[in-house]
């Protein structure tokens, strides 16, 4: 009776033991906060869907390590004009159905992108082209509407999908059934649940490194750090810098972290409320201890910044100096403003850490003023900053990345006279940045953003607080070296061996 | 005089001992609660930062955290004890402002009964229809969160329970006679309403009010858990445990105190709940 | 009764409306998901031509008039989030919000009505005042805190069950205690009565009279009269599940229509929101008009006073 139990169980042990070293080889478990909205790469402009979406389609350029921008789909590129490019497309790529890849899809994607009724939100990225045609099934002849030197930075954004195919089925079973040219195609999309994805073998970059990869949807950040634990998940993103050391101290994980170009920054509204006094925007800045943030609540996975920028991103400077911390300069200058005791309003979401936005009033109100926190849903949070600055809020804090690597991806939206988010308006530094977007020259563009950021410094319509470290728990046997513009490929990613 | 209440007095020698320890308990937390500002070691806002997650018993500079800090270095204790004026003030004024609303529309739908009795029962069966949490969430969207809106949205979704009581209640004392005399001897609706009808259907609606006191106290604590109740730096014990719950590995303490006295105070309320409406009204038991 | 119950229905389709009205407008009071979907770098132009093409510009009567054609045509509308018919999405989601409130409906039945029961027929003694702690406490502690403590006991420490997931049995152990705990309660307290009322009546001392055991009264008759009001109390309960739900299917990622509704919400996804509300408005008023029929049927004063 016993030796058959024991049989039985040595057999069910094999069994799992091997399912689950089967499962560890060959399937890569990631869990990210949201599903994605949509499968289809035009429909919308969110992190998480990109993550998963990214894996199934090519986009016509990409970004390499240093955040050059190098080919993909199109294998080179020249200006026939200011408005006319010429695209060379590469040859030996198929989609995952087996079909060829030619000029004609390309041509469509852009087409389609643009096409008002698509209605696609990512329309205001692409919307300076006029339109694209395929004009030997290795090249595309695209125009825009007039000379736009950004145009290589957005077409990064750009996925190819199959014409054919979409044609055949339609947008919205397209959506729910996507095929791309990517490393993974999808079998499997359980809204809500995970997205499974399986490798395609014909691949034309590389051979993918897992046989299959699933996605799951994991919204609050303890869980995942348990399932990341329990061995459930491999790798798992937005990991808060205080749950590291527990990441780090569990025997089978480890802590992959990178400095990115996402740099956390404070908002002063400069046209309505207390803050429209420069001298109240300077106490502010004076009255916050960036290193004492990244110390405390950043626990070293940040570094502070003197600017709203950050070494990855180009158009960076290290030449122009911020406020340093001085608390007493800081009380001086509110008392001067005679803003003793002013309510400044700060306005947050869930989005925005909480404990950042409140360390960051404690140290505002040290200096004299009374600042209360405003907190509401992103919805309601971006109406009110997007809009009149009477009820834009005085402070705003958030973390911003263009994913673009690029200072006009940062500062040109966050203070230019007229952007949604600029409560501040400066016609020299309207000048500054809206030639450096035009000029090709990089040091041109260089000495420009220097302008722009001394402009800055004068006025504070706002203070870069620090440059963030992307932070992911993983697997200790995967081996991945994260990027700055926190992209998530599954073809960098590998088992250890 | 209600005989009940009467009677209620005379069993209030004959009360059991767990009843006893609990009022206690609840009297205890109340007591914190009011007094506050002078029972609290520190202010309950103050950020500390280099004391982050530090554990109970912790002391710098001279001060000693008993129960640790939370996640900004702010005192845990004196956090809890001002929550537990959050959780109780939230609760009352709830429960005061559900009542009023409730009890009245109940009475004026069961005294003139016709279309405004059809109106505010339809009423009634709309509101109860939307999960009150999906209408604090869509209530916030629009008005966004902060204590009084809170007080609000909870006093507006649980009214219809008052309005059902107070319905049926009135419908049966509309019909005893001292009330039709007094109607025909020319007395106004308000005056029946309020001098006549309320004190006899207390009893039912106090049953309701004191069950829907703990339950405000768990609804307050769930909305704020969800980030949709009150708001930072406030301390509130659901909003203290919805921050402690990403470190309950790193600082336990965060969760386990907030949530020991969540629990002590709504399971006094609940036995002392019952222990009351078992002495007011027998008859309704619901224990 | 035909005509009360005619009535009835009138009314409740009267309520889902109401319901479906109201929270129309306070959606669109809101704002629109436009601002959420466009990039940061989006102009003030490219956001008003998107909310244009979306139909966000329009007067909010005339889109609720457009929603209202819509849905007599069983047209939900297709969600401008997802790109998918709002429909299908709610539905997705609906059987595993259905599998917890079955888990937790067995939790709190399985546990509540044996422990009333007991408690009703066991009085005076310790294990009455034991199941009474047990029943107030489960009434007493939070949703959320039973979750947290449950996956990190459970899950993360004793690593006995899945921390999180939808798929298997297991996962859908903690999530159910959680939600079941308080309901419970509910039908502890009420079999528990119901039988202390039945216990009083006079068929119960004949039975007794006549040399049946109590157990064997309880058994073959009491459990069958005091089941009424339990079977009202539990169409009444699935409304309170509902509502308890949507806590726990945050606190353990369950993937059902309370998380889906609250991220609806925040994503101003309002035509998942309405069919989210329609569904469960319609639920409520379900099991609250079939309540009411037990009751009328029960009570024949009840029909006469309306």
């Amino acid at each position: 009776m016993s030796a058959k139990f024991a049989s039985i169980a040595a057999v069910l042990l094999a069994l799992t033991a091997s399912t689950a070293l089967a499962q560890t080889k060959d399937t890569l478990t990631i869990d990210l906060p949201n599903d994605a909205a949509t499968l289809d790469p035009h429909l919308q402009w969110n992190t998480d869907s990109y993550t998963i979406y990214r894996n199934i389609f090519d986009n016509l350029l990409t970004r390499d390590a240093k955040g050059e921008i190098v080919p993909q789909i199109a294998k080179s590129w020249k200006y026939l004009d200011d408005k006319t490019i010429e695209f060379q497309i590469r040859d030996d790529v198929t989609f995952q159905d087996g079909s060829k890849l030619t000029a004609e899809d390309v041509a469509f994607s852009i087409n389609r992108i643009i096409d008002p009724k698509l209605k696609s939100p990512q329309l205001s990225q692409f919307d300076q082209i006029d339109k694209a045609e395929a004009t030997s099934p290795t090249v595309v002849k695209m125009t825009t509407k007039s000379a736009y030197p950004a145009l290589l930075a957005q077409l990064v954004k750009l996925s190819i999908v199959p014409k054919v195919y979409v044609e055949k089925v339609g947008d919205q079973e397209f959506n729910l059934k996507p095929l791309g040219s990517g490393p993974y195609k999808m079998t499997n999309w359980q809204k809500g649940v995970q997205t499974e994805l399986e490798a395609y073998s014909s691949y034309w970059r590389t051979k993918p490194p897992f046989q299959h990869v699933v996605f799951r949807t994991v919204p609050d950040v303890s869980t995942r750090i348990a399932d990341l634990k329990t061995g459930k998940a491999d790798l798992i993103r937005e990991v808060p810098p205080d749950q590291a050391e527990s990441i780090k101290s569990d025997a089978n994980s480890q802590v992959l972290s990178v400095p990115t170009e996402r740099i956390g920054y404070l908002f002063i509204n400069a046209q309505a409320g207390a803050t429209k006094d420069v001298r109240v925007r300077q106490a502010i800045a004076y009255a916050i201890d960036r290193q004492g943030l990244v110390d405390a609540l950043l626990e070293g996975y940040g570094k502070p910044v003197e600017v709203l920028g950050a070494e990855p991103v180009f158009g960076y400077t290290d030449k122009v100096k911020g406020y340093d911390y001085d608390l007493d300069k800081a009380k001086e200058l509110v008392k001067e403003a005679g803003a003793e005791g002013a309510t400044v309003e700060f306005l947050t979401s869930p989005a925005y850490s909480r404990a950042t936005v409140e360390a960051i009033q404690q140290m505002v109100n040290e200096a004299g003023l009374n600042v209360t926190i405003s907190s509401s849903d992103q919805a309601t949070f971006l109406k009110r900053r997007q809009g009149d600055p009477a009820n834009a809020g005085g402070l705003a804090f958030g973390a911003w990345s263009c994913a673009c690597q690029d200072t006009d991806g940062v500062i040109f939206p966050l203070f230019r006279t007229g952007s949604i988010w600029a409560k501040y308006s400066n016609p020299k530094f309207d000048e500054a940045v809206d030639k450096a977007r035009v000029i090709l020259d990089q040091n041109e563009r260089l000495k420009l953003y220097e302008q722009a950021y001394e402009v800055l410094r004068d006025d504070v319509p706002g203070i870069g607080l620090y440059q963030a470290y992307a932070l992911y728990g993983a697997n200790k046997k995967l081996h991945w070296t994260p990027t700055a513009n926190e992209a998530m490929f599954v073809t960098d990613m590998s088992w250890q061996q | 005089m209600n005989t009940a209440v009467l009677a209620f007095g005379n069993r209030l020698r004959r009360v059991p001992v767990s009843v006893i320890v609990v009022s206690i308990i609840f009297l205890a937390i109340v007591l914190l609660a009011i007094l506050a500002p002078w029972v609290a070691p520190a202010d309950p806002n103050k950020q500390t930062l280099l004391a982050r997650l530090k554990p109970p018993g912790f002391e710098m500079r001279g001060v000693t955290y008993w129960l640790g800090t939370d996640d900004l270095g702010r005192d845990l204790l004196s956090r809890t004890i001002y929550g537990a004026g959050v959780s109780l003030s939230v609760a009352v004024l709830s429960v005061i402002v559900s009542t009023l609303v409730g009890v009245t529309l109940g009475m004026v739908a069961g005294w003139f009964r016709g279309r405004i009795e059809i109106v505010i029962m339809r009423l009634v069966d709309i509101m109860m229809s939307i999960p009150a949490i999906l209408l604090a969430v869509l209530t916030v969207a629009v008005l966004g969160p902060g204590f009084l809106k809170l007080v609000l949205v909870l006093g507006l979704t649980r009214w219809p329970r008052y309005t059902r009581v107070a319905y049926a209640q009135t419908l049966q004392v509309a019909n005893l006679p001292f009330i039709k005399a007094s109607e025909l001897a020319g007395a106004g609706a308000a005056r029946i309403l309020f001098h006549h009808i309320l004190p006899n259907i207390a009893g039912p609606v106090l049953i309701v009010a004191t069950a829907e006191f703990g339950l405000m106290i768990l609804m307050e604590a769930g909305l704020s858990f969800l980030g949709l109740g009150i708001q930072p730096p406030s301390a509130s014990w659901g909003s203290i445990m919805s921050v402690g719950r990403q470190y309950l590995e790193r600082a336990w303490w965060i969760v386990a105190f907030p949530g020991a006295c969540l629990f002590l105070l709504v399971f006094s309320v609940n036995v002392l709940g019952d222990w009351l409406r078992d002495e007011i009204d027998p008859r309704s038991r619901t224990r | 009764m035909l005509r009360y119950a005619v009535e009835r229905l009138i009314q409740a389709i009267i309520a889902i409306f109401g319901v479906l009205t109201i929270v129309f407008v306070v959606m669109h009071l809101s704002g629109d998901p436009t601002l959420l979907l466009v990039p940061q770098d989006a102009s003030a132009e490219m956001i008003a031509a998107l909310r244009h093409q979306l139909g966000f510009d329009r007067p909010i009567w005339v889109q609720y008039l457009d929603y209202l054609q819509g849905l007599a045509h069983f047209d939900f509308g297709v969600s401008v989030v997802q790109r998918v018919p709002a429909i299908d999405i709610v539905l997705s989601r609906v059987p595993y919000t259905v599998m917890l409130a079955a888990g937790a409906l067995v939790v709190a039945i399985g546990l509540g009505i044996p422990a009333g029961i007991l408690m009703a027929t066991k009085r005076g003694g310790w294990l009455e005042r034991l199941l009474t702690a047990i029943v107030v406490t489960g009434q007493s502690v939070p949703t959320f805190l039973s979750g947290i403590v449950l996956i990190f006991v459970f899950g993360v420490t004793l690593r006995w069950l899945p921390t999180s997931g939808s798929g298997d049995f297991a996962s859908l152990i903690m999530p159910s205690i959680a939600l079941g705990a308080i309901s419970m309660s509910t039908f502890a307290r009420m079999t528990r009565i119901s039988i202390i009322d039945e216990l009083g009546k006079d068929y119960v001392r004949a039975g007794r009279a006549r040399g049946l055991s109590l157990g064997a009264v309880v058994v073959r008759h009491v459990l069958r009269n005091a089941s009424i009001p339990v079977i009202t109390i539990a169409a009444l309960e699935i409304g309170n599940l509902l509502a308890g739900a949507v806590i726990i299917e945050t606190v353990f990622a369950w993937p059902g229509i309370g998380q889906l509704a609250i991220q609806s919400i925040q994503s101003r996804d309002f035509l998942v929101v309405q069919v989210i509300v329609l569904l469960i408005s319609f639920v409520y008023v379900l099991t609250s008009v079939l309540a009411d029929f037990v009751y009328a049927l029960v009570d024949p004063r009840i029909r006469l006073v309306r």
